[in-house]
């Protein structure tokens, strides 16, 4: 049970379109160990991006069981709830998500800001991002002035300064070309082996190779 | 973290340039204006608060009744002062005064200087503050006098001892300079330049000492522990056991209301200037909100372009409560710049506003009071225009906000019209209000007076103008400048001397009416321009008229039935009735003609008045009456004033509500189609895409133009619709203040509503052709 991060026990997820119920994810059951790599796939609409925001708590199941480290997140608080997602859950988005009036450098600190870690610390760990993405030069740029593979980078540093557990990303190569997507889903191999626990949801079969783990879904469920 | 705010929000500026602007300078116009009404404020509050005793001075004025009705008056019986002071407990200091204009001259150097005649207790009622001789000696001499610094910097220069020398005044007594004190503050209601002993001016004239003469302006000061009401009580009844008339209270006029709150009614205190300090402080706050809100208008209309770093930052792990603390901090940034942009306005603007106003207000930013202030506006303004946009922005869900779902906008929409309607409302208001404003005065100013005031100059009596009155009419006339010349014991817009008790053939109660009296020369009717309807006016030898009076219709109306003409007025002398006068207008110009006695007399005139040739040039005709009076008065300065211009400064409060509303109607509309004009340019931007779609589906350019001004128009409309109802019930209020008074009309409302569309039309318009124009592959093509 230790290294059991995230549980799903029967998670559903409904929403009211006018006088229809809709359901969005239906009863699921996942175990996501720590140190996997998961792929789910599916067709547009399947609700891969609903269980990652679900999971990520940025949205919540209406029904069922989600324990997070052992936590039990259906029957928390929203700001206990906010806590353990700062703390251990990092995002990586399709159209980036980049703040646009923030530098690289900037962007990079935000997350550390909202954890409240003081200046000297924040300047060395983004120093230490930048050079291990490589992007020391590009540091004082906006993000419009960067390419769409470049852009992916700051936000998967972003997402990673607050060295989180689990990262999850949202067709993180959605948006980019051949040559950069592989360099992306290259560096995530990367951190995985590093220890990091990844979900993406994806609708490329060789992105999905990347990882241990696929899951597919269909109107809801695991097929 | 702070840093981190400031820095977007200064990005976020910078890359919005158009926004900001309309941000700030809306915003700026509105601290501006709003600070130039609170300098107003300030000074108007500051009148007579830098007396030391303001708990315990007050002035006595007195309510008479007459008809039924109480007036109230400025003046007291001469030994009332000491009386109250002898019997009423609570009263320890108490000084009769008399203001009087003197000339002091100095060798070559004369000045004409306005200063009271007062009791000694007058210098510690008023702490004066002596830079020589002391307060225990100065009336030591019965000669003394005691002269402002300003006074004796005039006199004697900088810096020269004034202290003993002995001063010339009106060419004919010498006083002694018994002390010199620190010159009043600025804003006072009864300023002097000099105090001297009362019985200097009182001396000979015996009628100051009984109770039958209200004359004297009194002050009195209470000991720190009396209890006004009862010592208030107790002046009220005192007045009218000394003179054995109920008719007359004297009362208690506390320092604090001597300039805000003067206006008595019915023997009631009815406010005064007070009331134009409110309706400013009021304005100055809506002006204030309608800058307030075109800050929220333009902040979440942009919300869209913000709503994705909303979902961002809540993603990276931020609360919804930094994010509102986050959108305030940049509103304060904001609101902080428009007033560092406003202190340059008020730099540039205070002085025609001092202009306008007639005042000498100064910015005084050293004043910590009005750095703090003006912080506090800023600050005000800040959380209160970035408190709505912080909540609506920091609500935005990031799931919505991230899958590029276009943002719910629902309430912030109504919200976003609602403010606009007030916007607007508040506009039309102002423009309704100013119409009415400038129509009532206007109305007024051309309200039969029953007299002549055009080109007609007033001069005060002084020196040897009396005993020369013959030769200085016939020199003047003889110029050619001057038509007629007459004299007046009081000046022809003034209530001046009055009273009653008299009894008169035809009339009822006749005791009880209140009758102003005049003594004129014989040509003082014709020089003032008013006009005998019966009878005959007066001989020119006065001798011969010693018991024949004029009197006004109104009067005439009081004594019957019939021609008033032979009818006998009892005043303890019996006159007889020779001519009656159209009714003219003096005093309060907005009440009726008051009953006016004429006598033929002139002895102790105190206004004359000359009526000047319109085809001679104004300063022609002024160099050409100065050089007949330098000749026959030489000894005194030649001063005059123009009916016409006294005339209007009793308009001055309208006057000034006048002005000020038409400033601030412009203000109010300014800022409104500023937000407007932000608004519509959103708006066009916003429906860009569908405004493409119309286009190549074939809608024409004025389709478009009309389907994006459409709705600005319906919001417009319904603004006059509410602000029609709250504009008449403030002007109907206001206009009910004046007994002569317009019609509200109804075109009044149409023109402004018309007024109010157009402004609205060509603001939107601008944006709804520029989005009309565009090419639709532009605007289709994005995404």
């Amino acid at each position: 049970m230790q290294n059991i991060l995230v549980s799903l026990n029967e998670a559903t997820r409904t929403v009211n379109s006018g006088s229809n119920k809709v359901t969005l994810l239906d009863t699921i059951n996942l175990n996501v160990e720590a140190g996997e790599f998961i792929s789910l796939m599916g067709p547009s609409g399947s609700g891969k991006s609903t269980l990652l925001n679900c999971i990520g708590m940025l949205d919540h199941f209406t029904d069922g069981g989600y324990t997070f480290l052992g936590e039990p997140v259906h029957s928390m608080k929203e700001k206990n709830r906010a806590k353990l997602y700062k703390e251990y859950i990092g995002f990586v988005f399709q159209a980036y998500h980049l703040i646009d009036e923030l530098t690289v450098y900037e962007n990079i600190e935000t997350p550390l800001l909202y954890k409240n870690i003081k200046s000297s610390e924040r300047k060395a760990m983004v120093a230490d991002m930048l050079d291990r993405f490589n992007i020391v030069g590009k540091k004082d740029l906006f993000p419009i002035q960067l390419s769409g593979g470049q852009q992916q980078l700051v936000g998967i540093a972003r997402a990673l300064i607050g060295q989180p557990k689990l990262i999850l990303a949202d067709e993180p190569t959605g948006n980019l070309n051949s040559k950069q997507s592989g360099e992306i889903m290259e560096l995530f191999a990367q951190l995985n082996k590093e220890g990091v626990t990844i979900i993406q949801a994806t609708h490329s079969e060789s992105n999905a190779a990347y990882g241990s783990r696929i899951i597919n879904l269909l109107d809801g469920k695991i097929v | 973290m702070i840093l981190n705010y400031i820095k977007i929000a200064f990005r976020t500026l910078r890359k919005n340039k158009g926004y900001s602007f309309l941000n700030i300078f809306g915003l700026a116009i509105g601290i501006t204006c709003a600070s130039l009404i609170f300098l107003w404020v300030e000074d108007e509050l500051s009148f007579d608060s830098e007396f030391e005793k303001q708990d315990q001075v007050y002035y006595v004025p007195t309510h008479q009744e007459y008809d039924g009705e109480w007036r109230t008056f400025n003046s007291t019986p001469g030994p009332f002062a000491e009386a109250m002071k002898t019997e009423i407990p609570g009263i320890v200091k108490a000084s009769r005064t008399k203001h009087r204009d003197l000339l002091f001259s100095v060798n070559d150097n004369a000045i004409n200087s306005g200063g009271r005649f007062v009791d000694e207790d007058f210098i510690t009622i008023f702490s004066l503050k002596f830079v020589e001789g002391n307060a225990k000696e100065a009336f030591n001499n019965p000669e003394a006098i005691v002269i402002t610094q300003e006074t004796a910097e005039q006199l004697y220069g900088k810096n020269a001892k004034a202290i003993g020398k002995v001063l010339k005044v009106d060419n004919t007594e010498n006083y002694l300079i018994s002390g010199v004190i620190e010159n009043l503050p600025k804003n006072v209601t009864f300023p002097i330049n000099w105090i001297a002993p009362f019985e200097r001016w009182s001396g000979d004239k015996e009628w100051t000492n009984g109770y039958g003469s209200f004359f004297a302006d009194t002050f009195v000061e209470l000991s720190p522990e009396a209890d006004f009401n009862n010592v208030d009580a107790q002046v009220r009844s005192l007045l009218e056991k000394k003179t054995g008339d109920s008719d007359s209270k004297a009362f208690l006029h506390s320092i604090k209301d001597w300039h805000l709150r003067d206006h008595f009614e019915n023997g009631k205190q009815v406010g005064g200037r007070i009331d134009s300090v409110r309706l400013f402080t009021i304005i100055a706050l809506i002006i204030l909100l309608i800058a307030c809100i075109n800050f929220m208008n333009l902040s979440t209309a942009r919300s869209e372009k913000r709503a994705n770093e909303v979902g961002v930052r809540k993603a990276m792990g931020s609360g919804r409560t930094r994010l509102i603390f986050q959108f305030i901090s940049e509103a304060l940034i904001l609101a902080f710049m428009a007033t560092l942009v406003s202190v340059l306005l008020l730099f540039v603007l205070l002085p025609q506003f001092n202009l306008l106003i007639e005042k000498d207000l100064v910015l005084g930013l050293s004043q910590p009071f009005h750095i703090v202030f003006l912080l506090g506006i800023t600050l005000v303004c800040g959380i209160f225009a970035g408190l709505y946009p912080a909540f609506y922005l920091s609500s935005f869900k990031p799931v919505e906000v991230l899958k590029g779902l276009k943002v719910t906008q629902g309430s912030a929409n109504y919200i976003r019209k609602g403010l606009v309607v007030g916007q607007f409302t508040i506009s039309i208001v102002f423009i309704i209000c100013t119409i009415l404003v400038y129509q009532q005065l206007q109305h007024i100013k051309n309200r039969d007076l029953g007299f002549d005031k055009d080109q007609l100059i007033s001069l005060n009596v002084n020196g040897t103008m009396i005993e020369k009155f013959d030769v200085i009419k016939q020199d003047l006339i003889q110029t050619g400048a001057v038509s007629s010349v007459g004299l007046n014991n009081s000046g022809i817009l003034n209530g001046g001397n009055n009273g009653s008790n008299l009894t008169w053939t035809g009339g009822t109660n006749t005791e009880d009416v209140l009758i102003f009296f005049r003594y004129i020369s014989s040509d003082f009717l014709e020089t003032a321009g008013m006009e005998l309807v019966e009878g005959r006016g007066f001989y020119e030898n006065m001798a011969k008229d010693s018991t024949s009076v004029l009197i006004t219709e109104s009067f005439a109306k009081l004594m019957g039935e019939g021609s008033a003409i032979g009818k006998k007025i009892d005043r303890g002398d019996v006159y007889t009735v020779v001519g009656v006068v159209k009714d003219y207008l003096f005093d309060d110009m907005y009440g009726q003609s008051d009953p006016v006695l004429f006598f033929n007399y002139h002895g102790e005139a105190s206004y004359m008045y000359l009526k000047t040739n319109p085809k001679i040039g104004t300063s022609d005709v002024l160099s050409k009456i100065e050089a007949v009076m330098k000749k026959h008065n030489p000894a005194f300065p030649f001063e005059y004033s123009f009916v016409d211009d006294a005339f209007n400064a009793k308009f001055k409060s309208e006057q000034l509500v006048g002005k000020l509303s038409q400033l601030f109607a412009l203000l109010a509309i300014l800022i409104s189609c500023l937000g407007l004009f932000g608004l519509a340019a959103y708006t066009a931007e916003q429906r860009s895409k569908e405004i493409g779609v119309r286009k190549v589906l074939g809608a024409s350019v004025s389709g478009i133009v009309k389907l994006l001004s459409k709705d600005f128009l319906k919001l417009v409309g319904l603004a006059i619709v509410i602000a029609i109802p709250v504009a008449w019930y403030v002007m109907d209020n206001w206009i009910g203040n004046y007994a002569y008074r317009i019609e509200i009309n109804g075109w009044i409302f149409v023109i402004a509503g018309i007024v109010a569309i157009v402004i609205a039309m060509v603001t939107v318009s601008f944006q709804a052709i520029k989005a009309a124009i565009a090419n639709p592959v532009d605007s289709l093509k994005t995404e």
